[in-house]
């Protein structure tokens, strides 16, 4: 509220996921890519196995030219992106945990150092010297993912902060733990894979097949930790949060289901190359395999940020910069005295504020096709009950009157056609498709909140009467406010839901 | 439930200042070696005005100096948002999408930079084409930071403009508020890169010639841009008058030419230090001005300080490790060969 707004039409979404998933990918790699290079060093000048030191130093320059570039300065780029999307939860996040981004920083600046002397140090210093250099790297590596790792996690599950305040119990939260092994697995992990792509490219012998070999070690060994401790991650949540996710979140649920069918799929692939065919190991199936590690962790990523919501920062500020503390105030006063950057259009200053962090009219989450046909009372509505919508949505805390200036906002920049007209449908898609508009985002079909079981049974008279009277059947629940002909298409597909969802 | 309030600083005032002040002379001091060893290498390629081993050499550096630019600049910008709460922020967010082209632009000069090393660890040659794009991703950062935090200093011009334009491809449009000072900028780290030039070149002759020129023309430039950029403060000139920031330019200059003095006499460890007090001084008059500039627009008084002791002390200590791991490193990298070869 007290910054201005990004109004790009990308979606907050679609942005922060570029950056930050590529980032991660990176920043993992950089931790897991120093482990595997050290380690492997270490054993190659005991072995005096100079083929391999060869390939190690090989390695070590595209390791420097990703980590050093572009994992810094993507990192950095997560820096510039968070505050530009959401400057208030990171000024929160600041505030709060600005010694430990800065002790972080400490680490940062040495892993960078360090990676640098490491590779330039390959001729030029001793294999001691040179060792060293390399356990520094990694240590700094790890330890700046360890600090990271506390406000990463915080921001899902910040625990007894919420009650005390205290800096470090915000930062050992309940899911530091499992979500630091987890990481450093997927680093192990990431490690392996990029080496076997690397491997790939050897010519078939007893090297390649020794390579490969240990190198499908360090991917298998970093996923079944991952694994493991992507299991103890879930318990940590707090269960009311995956309760929630569980019954009115398909997408972070879907999302882990895939992580876990994409892990099983990599590890199944792995083995079955260690056992078959190390040496005729290819480019393209290297490529596989890291594609479907990157999938994997994506996907993890992407229910982790998922199951925060409706909150940017769990319990305490919500996805749109609203503070849970400041309820009563915006409930009293409103939104709109909160906001500091003002354009002089009341209706898109709160709808910016309100909705677009999440939402674009006509790219990702896109209010426009989702919203045709509505007319301005269901608008209305809509955003006055925003947090019983599907998606866990943060509930609208302004006044009645701020939210009718959204829905005036919204209503002139969609299509208030009916549904008829604007789809050139009747009939039951045109049912279908006012159910959609009007049932669907709350009780969609399939789903914990579906009531179709309810309809069985009921007459079009019926069914026709509980839409006259949807105003009171429940909390937030809408009037039906559609037109005669959407109506009596509405009571038909009503009606074949009550038969199991065939016509 | 009453949730904790997060309108606090977690450490006194003037250590968070003092830290955000230490961190940004760092980076600039990086950044200055970065950019202004970058123009000077640019412009003597261009003559051929070094011997190629020198040029080369040179370019090898240039990777490790933009290294050291970026992770310096990460501290600064972390601290920014509590010597100066929302201001600049606000600002990089109107200017969203040349704000974060930044990130491009310094990825795209990184790349260049290891190419450029790359090749001429190779060929002994430098490609002026590399580092020309280079020098464009530098110029091009400098010029958004410049146009950023002046905008973050005008709180009305800076509401006027998001009014109109909420797309984040907004410019500033005062160009006088900041055009003077970006030259100042870049005089500077001609300045600062010139003293980095001539210390790196010190056994090569042309290199030292080269460094010594921008050392002391670079200064001279910097310092009447300065007096100018002072003179175009108009309204705000009186009250800077009235602030510490008066014997502060005036210790910064006599600093600046204690640092050309020694250097004239070789004593090149104590001419980099007064350079980069000097510079402190710099940064810390900028930080004068801008309080001056935001008077009004907040209050870091009625700031509640509520000190994190604890994690600061892991900071600290953290911080003194870093210098020491940092200097050991170097140590370790920069002595005498020994047999390499020992398994």
């Amino acid at each position: 509220m007290h910054y201005p707004f990004w109004d790009q039409p990308i979606g907050y979404g679609v942005l922060m996921a570029v950056i930050a998933v590529f980032h991660v990918f990176v920043s993992h790699f950089a931790i897991g890519g120093g482990l595997y290079l050290v380690v492997n060093e270490h054993l190659a000048r005991r072995d005096g196995d100079m083929a391999r030191l060869a390939f190690l130093e090989k390695l070590s320059k595209f390791f420097a030219m990703v980590t050093l570039v572009a994992g810094a300065l993507t990192g950095v780029g997560i820096w510039f992106v968070i505050g530009l999307l959401a400057p208030a939860a990171t000024e929160a996040l600041i505030h709060n945990y600005v010694w430990g981004w800065a002790t972080e920083w400490t680490f940062f600046v040495v892993e960078i150092a360090a990676a640098m002397l490491y590779f330039y140090g390959w001729k030029r210093l001793t294999a001691k010297a040179h060792l060293t250099l390399g356990w520094i790297y990694f240590g700094a590596a790890w330890l700046s993912l360890a600090v990271i790792n506390g406000i990463l996690t915080f921001m899902l599950t910040p625990g007894r902060w919420l009650v005390t305040g205290d800096f470090w119990q915000g930062f050992f939260n309940p899911t530091y733990w499992p979500s630091l092994v987890l990481r450093t697995g997927v680093c192990v992990m990431l490690a392996g894979l990029y080496a076997l792509l690397v491997a790939s490219r050897l010519e078939a012998g007893d090297f390649k097949a020794r390579t490969v070999r240990q190198a499908a070690g360090w991917a298998v060994v970093g996923l079944a930790v991952t694994a493991l401790a992507q299991a103890w991650y879930w318990k940590a949540i707090p269960a009311a949060v995956t309760a929630r996710a569980l019954e009115t979140m398909p997408t972070p649920v879907r999302a882990i289901v895939l992580s876990l069918w994409l892990a099983a799929a990599l590890g199944a692939g792995v083995l079955a190359l260690v056992v078959l065919a190390p040496r005729r190991f290819g480019t393209a199936a290297a490529l596989a395999f890291m594609a479907l590690g990157m999938a994997w962790f994506g996907a993890f990523e992407w229910s982790r940020e998922s199951l925060r919501k409706p909150y940017i920062l769990a319990g305490y500020m919500y996805g749109n910069g609203a503070e849970v503390a400041q309820t009563a105030t915006y409930q009293r006063e409103g939104f709109l005295p909160q906001i500091t950057f003002r354009t002089g259009d009341d209706g898109a200053d709160l709808f910016r504020h309100a909705c677009r962090s999440c939402h674009t009219l006509d790219g990702y989450k896109a209010l426009r096709p989702a919203l045709a046909g509505a007319d301005r009372a269901y608008l209305v509505a809509l955003v006055q009950g925003a947090h019983l919508l599907r998606g866990n949505m943060p509930p609208f805390l302004g006044t009645p009157r701020e939210a009718e200036l959204i829905a005036d906002h919204l209503y002139q920049r969609t299509d208030h056609r009916s549904l008829a007209e604007i789809y050139r449908i009747d009939g039951l898609a045109l049912g279908r498709r006012a159910y959609d508009l009007r049932c669907g985002k709350c009780h969609a079909v399939g789903t914990a909140s579906d009531k179709a079981k309810s309809l069985a049974g009921q007459s079009a008279e019926d069914l026709s009467g509980m839409l006259d009277m949807a105003s009171s059947l429940g909390e937030g629940m809408p009037a039906y406010t559609g037109d005669a002909a959407e109506r009596k298409a509405l009571v038909a597909y009503l009606q074949t839901l009550g038969q199991g969802g065939k016509p | 439930m009453t949730l904790p309030d997060y309108h606090f600083i977690s450490a006194p005032l003037w250590l968070v200042t003092a830290l955000h002040l230490l961190t940004l002379t760092l980076h600039l001091a990086a950044m200055s070696c970065l950019l202004g060893g970058t123009l000077i290498a640019l412009w003597t390629g261009a003559r051929k005005a070094w011997p190629a081993p020198d040029a080369a050499g040179f370019a090898r550096v240039l990777p490790a100096a933009t290294a050291a630019t970026v992770s310096l600049g990460v501290a600064p910008l972390l601290f920014l948002q509590l010597v100066y709460p929302r201001q600049v922020y606000a600002a990089t967010i109107v200017s969203g999408w040349f704000w974060l082209a930044v990130i491009g632009a310094v990825i795209t000069a990184y790349y260049a930079f290891y190419r450029t090393s790359f090749q001429a660890h190779r060929t002994g040659r430098v490609s002026l084409g590399l580092l020309a794009l280079a020098a464009l991703g530098l110029l091009y950062t400098s010029l958004v930071y410049s146009s950023v935090f002046a905008l973050a200093e005008q709180p009305a011009l800076l509401r006027a403009l998001y009014a109109k334009d909420q797309s984040g491809w907004v410019w500033n449009p005062a160009a006088g508020a900041y055009g003077l000072r970006w030259l100042h900028m870049v005089l500077g780290a001609l300045t600062v890169g010139g003293f980095f030039v001539s210390v790196l070149g010190r056994k090569s002759p042309a290199m030292a010639a080269t460094g010594r020129a921008a050392f002391v023309g670079g200064m001279a430039a910097a310092a009447a841009v300065g007096f100018l950029y002072l003179i175009s403060l108009d309204a705000d000139l009186g009250a800077y008058m009235r602030t510490p920031a008066m014997p502060v330019l005036v210790v910064s200059l006599a600093l600046s030419l204690a640092a050309l003095h020694f250097h004239a006499k070789k004593h090149f460890g104590l001419s980099g230090l007064c350079l980069f007090l000097s510079v402190f001084g710099m940064v810390y008059m900028r930080h004068v001005l801008r309080l001056v500039r935001l008077q009004g627009s907040f209050d870091l008084a009625a700031w509640r300080v509520a000190p994190q002791w604890s994690p600061f002390l892991l900071f600290l200590v953290c911080f003194l490790l870093m210098l020491g791991v940092l200097v050991w490193m170097a140590k370790l990298f920069f002595r005498p060969d020994e047999d390499v070869t020992e398994a």
